[in-house]
């Protein structure tokens, strides 16, 4: 692709003024996108991966939202927010902060756009500071270069929010290219929760969502994420996670995947001083000819830290899952403690799960475990459930549902299990 | 347990000697079509073979180096300086009074005649390119079983040779079986005819002696319908100071209800590259078990496949590695299932000291429709010092509903508890280490025949005895 | 009066025949128990009743108020009112017990028709109290993580939430200390009456100190061999089961 071809997505003043590092950091984001050569076969961080999936040539700026958005998000929304931004079409269409407690207490929740404006220079230590290191370096430059619609959230020191931070981003028209941006930092001993949704208004339309988040835990806080991937059938989904996890602070990040024709999700934890903590979860249902493409690390840079990823892939029908995940314990990172789970239910004869749980060890006195398991509904499961005057489909299902809640059960707030369970169920 | 020490003395010494002796065939040194030609001239070999080899020689070129794998070590290989073939030009002896007096003083030194004799039912011993001493018990061979050089076999049983040569692992499968395809000399050939269970083992015995050498030596084992065979192999160098490449290719081939057990036991000099492909292929309700166990060499890369090829074939690989200061053990298993019903097992185990890197690679393939396949899979590593390392990196697909794979991996280091408790019993620290290190691959070491893993325990004793200071 | 009638079963497991032969009949409002040594065939019984697919029925029938019940699928069977307590309940990871429940009783239902929630809990909670089942046991996983005696105590809770015409309970006592063989006995008892018949799967007289049995019938060798009042087992008791295995069946069948 050239950058004439791209340009249709860049039409238009991409950004509003914006200070001069981040023009520079932009511009030099576009060169780097530009000099990066695209997934190919046979490289290694994309074995296994439908790269040619991964073509930019058709798409466009996202064109004006037409309708009501809101009715989209509706249903979808967590019953007692803290606050909530919905962006359609790149756009924002509302943005409202539920407490006043929480402005008085110093909490910032706000576009990207308007705190490049007033809160730059939190801004600049942390705006995507992490390289993206598991294959998707070019979509992660390509996103810093062009990215409009984001969420910028700060969370003062010592203060814990209960509710959770509600973000939305809708998309409509087909072909339609989308960079979702969120930058969460928890200050010392705060307690945070986000809640994103990604949603095509039309289950058909074509679409490119590249999205990144960033979350800079700060000693002893607590900062929990949750993405809900629902793009249209036919989108390419490409999502970077960025961890970083301070002293004592304890991150968990679970995405829920139903949409896209091709999504990759790259989830990077880096536990950089001693006590962090991350739990890293995924869902994802795979029907018809759906590509699930999940690539994560979990990067042990100091001792006494822990990390617990688990990944459950349900496939239907002709999908396909790609599990490629690594633990990696740097020299001297003693007494870590790290796991890593993934397991694939397979529910279709012509489903494919790829697992390549990986670890990589450099220090000693680690307690390190991984494991990978593919299998269907054991008929021993399925009898005792018949047994129990329950019909076969509706055994599966009871199942399947179960295999997948076993991850949701891991969030600590019950009241947003509950509400995950609700939003499974109704996707099922 | 963190037992920091900067140098290991490692003893390996079993096989680090050596006596001069005279080679009359060499073809020189580094790898041009001229080597082949001289390999073929010299072993006057058919001109279909000087095509495969020079066919070979032009895919081994054309491959890259897998550094992206074991990593950067695999440019230490000079393949200019290497020689390919040094040989005595003498056939292989059937006793071992024939056997020269300067080669023959080796193989006593290693106990060869000695195991021979004991427990073994026939015995193969190869020094740098080519067999010295070839045989088979008469009981065995009177029920058929042919048990002979590669070298051997191509001339004198062509007919089974060809059939199933380079019929497992294709010259094409990577690089290095590319490279023993085009200069390939030695190695063993076994046919057992159906229905004939050989009791006892046949033993190989790799000797490199030369420096700057390079060992490729082939071997093919043919079990019939419903025989049975165990075969092992052991091998041992001289410590030079340069880089000494071993590259083997090992095919395997268990026709319908036939097993075949192969045993290894490596303990190459820690300055060669080990960069070996073995593979079977078991038809249906046939057995195939690899038994690995690699201790020396600096780097060895060999990942042991069975391709479940009829219904309910089984496939296992035993593996264990112990990677001491400076060395690297990239190992792991292969199993591809193409069949309904076939079932995989792979167990390893790996012990990293000192700085001595363990990988596991490996790769578990359940096509389309296929139904009642099933994997396990356990690894399980062994951290000695601070600075030891280990990775695991196995890449499984599955499709479909009618098959299961399971993957476990662990890592965990001795229990300083335990090594208190036993040297509160008097140990020291160096025998409890041992203690805990043998209890560590004890299920496995048990699977090898009594003789092997008596050898084994000890060589464990010696290396953890060298890694507390 | 219901009542099912087993007639000259054959079963076979991968083409072996477990039971060879095995005829008996009970009804609503008795309580029936086998006997029998390990491996004489009990357990298959209660498995090939319930429609286990590796079960193979090669001969015989076995009717439910005349109806054959062999080519059903073990949710039809259950939903008709045959309760099987599993030896060994499955673990159903991610399914909470009350969910499962509520899964089980709405396929009792009509199409459209939604189980009452307020009611099934209320029951629910009567029928835990009497078994001893705590509160948060609702929300756990379907026996996973559970005790022996907790698993047992589970499917009597099932029974007595599913209200079963008949219920097979295989070897429900084994495993069980004797508190806990006391509280599942109490809830199999609660539920015992005329509208329900029970044959209890068991190794040992133990269970039938408590639960008393209207008949006694021991199997060897996949068939039944004598078939008698609750005396049977107290003799079985004293005697062991080696006196029976030389003999011929005398009577077949209960009644």
């Amino acid at each position: 692709m050239t950058s004439t071809e791209l340009s249709s997505i860049l039409s238009g003043p991409r950004q509003s003024p914006a200070p001069d590092w981040f023009r520079e950091l932009q511009a030099k984001a576009w060169e780097e996108f530009e000099a990066e050569p695209f997934p190919a076969r046979g490289n290694e961080l994309w074995r296994f991966s439908s790269v040619k999936n991964l073509a930019l040539d058709d798409y466009v700026a996202a064109p004006v939202f037409s309708g009501d958005p809101l009715s989209l998000a509706r249903p979808r929304q967590f019953p007692e927010p803290a606050g909530r931004m919905i962006f359609a079409n790149e756009s924002l269409v509302r943005a409202e902060l539920f407490s006043p407690a929480l402005e008085s207490a110093g909490v910032i929740f706000t576009t990207l756009a308007d705190a490049l404006e007033k809160h730059s220079d939190r801004l600049r230590e942390h705006f995507m500071a992490q390289s993206a290191r598991l294959g998707s370096a070019k979509f992660a430059a390509l996103h810093k270069a062009v990215v409009q619609a984001g969420t910028f959230l700060w969370i003062p020191r010592g203060v814990e929010v209960r509710n959770p931070f509600e973000v939305f981003h809708l998309v409509q028209g087909d072909w339609a290219a989308v960079f979702p941006h969120t930058l969460i930092i928890a200050e010392d001993n705060s307690q945070v929760t986000m809640l994103e949704h990604f949603v095509s208004s039309n289950p058909d339309e074509r679409g490119l969502g590249c999205a990144v988040n960033d979350l800079v835990l700060k000693p002893g806080s607590k900062l929990n994420y949750i993405g809900v991937q629902e793009w249209s059938r036919n989108f390419v989904s490409i999502q970077v996670n960025s961890t970083v996890a301070q002293k004592d602070s304890a991150a968990l990040n679970l995405a829920l995947n139903f949409g896209g024709k091709y999504s990759r999700l790259e989830s990077v934890s880096r536990m950089i001083q001693s006590g962090a903590r991350s739990d890293m979860l995924a869902i994802s249902v795979a029907r018809d000819e759906q590509e699930f493409d999940q690539r994560t690390l979990q990067d042990h840079q100091m001792p006494d830290t822990t990390s617990d990823l688990l990944y459950k892939n349900a496939l239907h029908d002709r999908s396909r899952t790609i599990f490629s995940g690594l633990i990696k314990v740097e020299p001297g990172a003693h007494r870590t403690d790290a796991y890593q789970k993934v397991r694939n239910l397979l529910l279709s004869d012509d489903a494919e799960a790829n697992s390549m749980p990986g670890l990589e060890i450099l220090a000693d006195d680690v307690r390190c475990t991984h494991g990978a398991t593919s299998g269907q509904v054991e008929p021993e499961e399925l009898f005792y459930l018949k047994s129990r005057g329950i019909n076969d489909l509706s055994a599966k299902r009871l199942i399947a549902r179960g295999f997948l809640n076993e991850v949701v059960d891991r969030l600590p707030e019950e009241r947003l299990s509950e509400y995950l369970h609700q939003q499974i169920e109704a996707r099922l | 347990m963190s037992t920091t020490t900067d140098s290991i003395a490692i003893d390996r010494d079993i096989g680090n000697f050596f006596y001069n002796v005279a080679a009359t065939r060499d073809a020189g040194v580094g790898l041009t079509e001229q080597t082949i030609d001289y390999i073929v001239d010299v072993k006057k070999e058919p001109e279909w073979l000087r095509e495969f080899r020079k066919n070979a020689y032009h895919v081994f070129n054309s491959k890259p180096l897998p550094t992206h794998w074991a990593g950067d070590e695999l440019k230490e290989i000079d393949f200019n300086v290497i020689r390919y073939y040094l040989a005595s030009g003498e056939a292989p002896k059937r006793t071992w009074e024939e056997v020269p007096e300067d080669i023959k003083r080796t193989f006593e030194r290693l106990g060869i005649p000695e195991s021979e004799r004991k427990f073994l039912a026939g015995v193969e011993a190869q020094f740098d390119s080519e067999a010295v001493y070839s045989n088979v018990k008469k009981a065995v061979s009177d029920q058929g079983v042919i048990f002979m050089g590669s070298t051997d076999a191509l001339k004198e049983r062509p007919d089974l040779f060809r059939k199933w040569f380079g019929r497992v692992i294709p010259t094409g499968d990577n690089k290095f079986s590319a490279l023993n395809s085009a200069v390939f000399s030695g190695g063993s050939f076994i046919y057992v005819p159906p229905g004939v269970k050989v009791k006892h083992p046949l033993q190989a015995y790799f000797r490199i002696n030369a420096e700057n050498f390079g060992q490729f030596e082939r071997t093919l084992i043919i079990a019939d319908e419903g025989s049975e065979v165990m075969y092992m192999e052991g091998c041992t160098a001289p410590k030079f100071t340069t880089a000494t490449l071993h590259s083997a290719v090992v095919e395997l081939v268990a026709l319908p209800g036939a097993k075949i057990q192969y045993i290894t036991v490596q303990n190459w000099a820690p300055n060669v590259f080990n960069l070996v492909t073995k593979r079977g292929l078991a038809m249906e309700e046939a057995e195939i078990k690899w038994i690995d166990c690699n201790i020396g060499s600096r780097l060895t890369m060999k990942y042991p496949g069975v391709v479940l090829k009829g219904r309910k074939a089984r496939g296992e690989v035993i593996s264990i590695a112990l990677a001491g200061d400076g060395q690297h053990q990239d190992t792991g298993a292969k199993m591809i299932h193409a069949a309904d019903e076939t079932s995989s097992n792979i167990v390893s185990k790996s012990i990293s000291i000192g700085k001595g890197r363990a990988t596991y690679r490996g790769l578990v393939h359940v096509p389309k429709h296929l139904k009642g396949c099933k994997n396990n899979t356990e690894c399980d590593a062994l951290l000695i010092n601070a600075n030891s390392r280990t990775d695991t990196y196995p890449a499984i697909t599955v499709r479909g509903t009618g098959n299961s794979t399971q993957h476990e991996a662990s890592v965990s280091q001795i229990n300083a508890e335990q090594i208190f408790y036993m040297q509160q019993r008097g140990l020291s620290e160096g025998q409890a280490m041992s203690l805990a290190v043998n209890g560590f691959v004890n299920d496995l070491v048990s699977q090898f025949p009594m003789e092997y893993s008596v050898e084994l325990k000890r060589l464990i004793d010696l290396e953890m005895e060298g890694s507390v200071g | 009066m219901s009542s099912i009638v087993i007639d000259d079963l054959h079963v076979s497991v991968a083409d072996k025949e477990i039971i060879q032969g095995l005829s008996l009949e009970f009804s609503t409002g008795e309580i029936h128990a086998v006997m029998g040594p390990n491996g004489s065939g009990k357990s298959t019984l209660a498995k090939v009743m319930a429609g286990h697919p590796d079960y193979q029925v090669t001969r015989g029938e076995i009717l439910m108020d005349g109806v054959s019940i062999l080519e059903m699928e073990p949710d039809e069977r259950s939903r008709r009112g045959l309760f099987m307590a599993f030896q060994y309940p499955m673990e159903i990871p991610g399914v909470s017990n009350a969910n499962f429940l509520r899964a089980a009783l709405q396929a009792r239902l009509p199409e459209g028709e939604e189980l009452d929630a307020i009611e099934f809990y209320q029951r629910l909670y009567q029928k835990m109290d009497l078994l001893d089942i705590r509160r948060e046991f609702t929300g756990r996983a379907v026996n996973e993580g559970f005790s022996g005696g907790e698993k047992k105590r589970n499917e009597i809770l099932q029974l007595a939430m599913l209200e079963p015409t008949f219920a097979v309970l295989d070897e429900t006592d084994s495993g069980l200390d004797i508190d806990a063989l006391k509280v599942v006995a109490k809830g199999v008892n609660t539920i015992c009456g005329p509208g329900i018949g029970i044959l209890l799967i068991t190794h040992y007289q133990r269970l039938l100190n408590y639960i008393v049995p209207d008949f006694v019938h021991v199997m060897s060798e996949g068939r039944i061999v004598r078939s008698g009042g609750k005396e049977l087992a107290l003799e079985l008791e004293s005697k062991g089961y080696d006196w029976l295995k030389a003999r011929k069946p005398e009577t077949v069948g209960a009644n």
